[in-house]
């Protein structure tokens, strides 16, 4: 549906992207994450239409964006970061005015406000003016724009920020309830949000490509062999004990008490093969095992091990860099 | 592209702005067309209205700044132009909408002072062919002015700089025939026909005498054009310098 091939895109020297790839196929939502000024937006607003590349392609639905724009855009619902709306319009005639701008049929347009004004439950705020409404409610308009015009992809960026927690579960719905008709891709730094609706991620971090992979998959291949999660009953100081005697047990790195007489311990082992040592042990010693689990790590681990290849956290780099450009500040 | 000039429009008359900037047009019409009738000689046997549009060209230009200030400086501030350049419609069809609204609503502003001649014609005499070659004179100066207007909403993107910049510009090129009449600029011949080239009150006399000469509508045509373009232009260039 959408191929994004080898992306670059400069503001000035600074280099916001550096060549990605990725593809959005048909009728799937497609996670789009990363920190902030990771290149999200920019990747956003290039693919539909709004800013052009510094080099390789964006085809949507088999038109070049720069080459055959109009067609191109055609095909797009965009919903950028700030909702683009007109705070003097009233919400109708606004969304007749984003019908009319996108080429729909004058004959469907009533028809169609009327279905995406029904989606996102604003027709009863059909008359106020924009600027009157609510962040959430202008959220909704803009999304509302977005859905005019049938187009095939939907560009979403951060739709839930500002949102109060059932309006968030409102938009999760209507994502997923939007797949049946189009391809979704949308942005987001909440992780919780990413998991429960899309079925693939692009992990994204300083304009690179850090994982593409279903959800599962991330989680899978971060899944760690050599840790375990062991809730087991019985004496916390004799189990402890009796744990690290076991030969190939490195060291149990977190034990947390859930109920009374049952404990999670977390250890380390040297290979995945003395689980059954452990287990007998613990059996011979009238010690019962309530849960032996691989511990897996959350798709916020995921991201955090992704995104932390560099040496130094962010907010460091962020420190060095105020202090390159103003060297005075210190003397002072 | 019809869409955004109804909206345009919509956002000029659905608001008291139109209305508001019009009446002022009007009164300065009227203070001049008082004055005008005052100081009249008793042996005029017709009046002549473009020496009321001379007179107010640089009252009447303080109106245009503020018709065009708004075009593109509040979509961009307001996150609006992303709206507009992802969809379908080309920058060219975005830029000529919104001129077009605004020229219409300038037009409205022309035909609601019509209301003078006509109200002098029905008490004495009025010389149509001057009236109607200034009107058009005045039209077209009006294009041009708009379209600078425009271009400077969208270069500062701020309503109140672009507005303030248009003014001097307009007021700048109004004052050109001044400077060209200086003795520094007369030692330069090849200067002196250049500035009297670009200067508008020496197009807008033949205008007031009722002469409506080929050149000067391709002047102030191919200006129009020259500026609408470089609107264009920039805007297309903002997108790829973006930051």
């Amino acid at each position: 549906m959408v191929e994004i091939k080898n992306l670059s895109k400069y503001y000035g020297r600074n280099q916001a992207l550096k060549g990605i790839d990725f593809e959005i196929r048909d009728h799937e939502i497609l996670g789009f994450l990363g920190p902030n000024g990771a290149g999200k937006s920019t990747t956003m607003n290039i693919i539909a239409g709004y800013l052009p590349s510094t080099g390789g392609t964006v085809i949507v639905n088999g038109f070049d964006i720069t080459e055959q724009a109009a067609e191109a855009k055609k095909c797009i619902g965009y919903l950028p970061e700030i909702p683009p709306v007109y705070p003097d319009m009233r919400v109708e005639e606004y969304l007749h005015f984003v019908a009319g701008l996108k080429g729909v049929p004058k004959k469907e347009r009533r028809a169609q406000v009327e279905k995406s004004m029904d989606r996102l439950r604003i027709a009863d705020m059909r008359r106020r003016l924009i600027r009157n409404l609510s962040k959430g409610y202008k959220q909704r308009v803009g999304f509302a724009q977005a859905l005019l015009g049938n187009p095939k992809i939907l560009i979403l960026d951060e739709p839930t920020v500002g949102l109060d927690p059932t309006q968030v579960m409102e938009v999760r719905n209507l994502i997923l309830d939007l797949k049946k008709e189009h391809s979704v891709i949308f942005s987001s730094h909440i992780l919780a949000e990413v998991s429960a609706v899309c079925e693939r991620v692009v992990i994204i971090n300083k304009g690179e490509i850090i994982a593409i992979d279903t959800i599962e998959n991330l989680e899978r291949n971060m899944m760690s062999d050599t840790v375990l999660n062991l809730t087991a009953e019985g004496d916390k100081e004799k189990i402890t004990r009796l744990l690290k005697d076991i030969q190939g047990v490195i060291g149990i790195t977190e034990v947390k008490q859930i109920s009374e007489n049952r404990n999670l311990f977390q250890i380390e082992l040297e290979s995945e093969k003395i689980r059954n040592e452990i287990m007998s042990v613990l059996m011979n010693n009238q010690c019962s095992i309530v849960e032996m689990s691989l511990a897996k790590l959350n798709l916020e681990q995921v991201f955090l091990k992704l995104t932390q290849t560099q040496k130094k956290s962010s907010l460091e780099q962020l420190i060095d860099e105020t202090k390159k450009a103003n060297p005075y500040d210190q003397e002072e | 592209m019809f869409s955004l000039y109804k909206k345009e429009l919509q956002s000029f008359f659905f608001s008291p702005f139109a209305y508001i900037l019009t009446a002022l047009f009007m009164l300065i019409f009227s203070f001049s067309f008082i004055r005008s009738i005052a100081i009249m000689d008793s042996n005029v046997l017709k009046f002549s209205f473009p020496n009321i549009f001379y007179n107010n060209f640089f009252y009447f230009i303080f109106i245009i700044p503020i018709l065009t200030m708004r075009s593109f400086a509040d979509e961009r501030r307001g996150g609006t132009e992303v709206l507009l350049l992802t969809s379908p419609l080309s920058v060219t069809k975005i830029v000529l909408a919104k001129f077009l609204s605004i020229i219409t609503v300038f037009a409205v502003m022309m035909l609601a002072s019509l209301f003078f001649p006509i109200f002098a014609a029905a008490k004495g005499q009025v010389m149509w062919s001057s009236l109607i070659c200034a009107y058009l004179g005045f039209f077209l100066w009006g294009l041009v002015c708009i379209a600078v207007g425009m271009l400077l909403s969208s270069l500062t993107g701020n309503a109140i700089i672009s507005a303030i910049l248009g003014e001097i510009i307009m007021e700048g090129a109004l004052l050109a025939d001044n400077l060209g009449g200086t003795a520094l600029v007369n030692a330069y011949p090849k200067l002196n026909s250049l500035i009297s080239w670009i200067s508008m009150q020496r197009r807008f006399i033949y205008f007031s005498q009722g002469m409506f000469r080929l050149e000067d509508l391709i002047f102030f045509l191919s200006a129009a054009a020259v500026v609408i373009c470089w609107n264009i232009i920039a805007i297309e260039k903002r997108r790829w310098s973006h930051s």
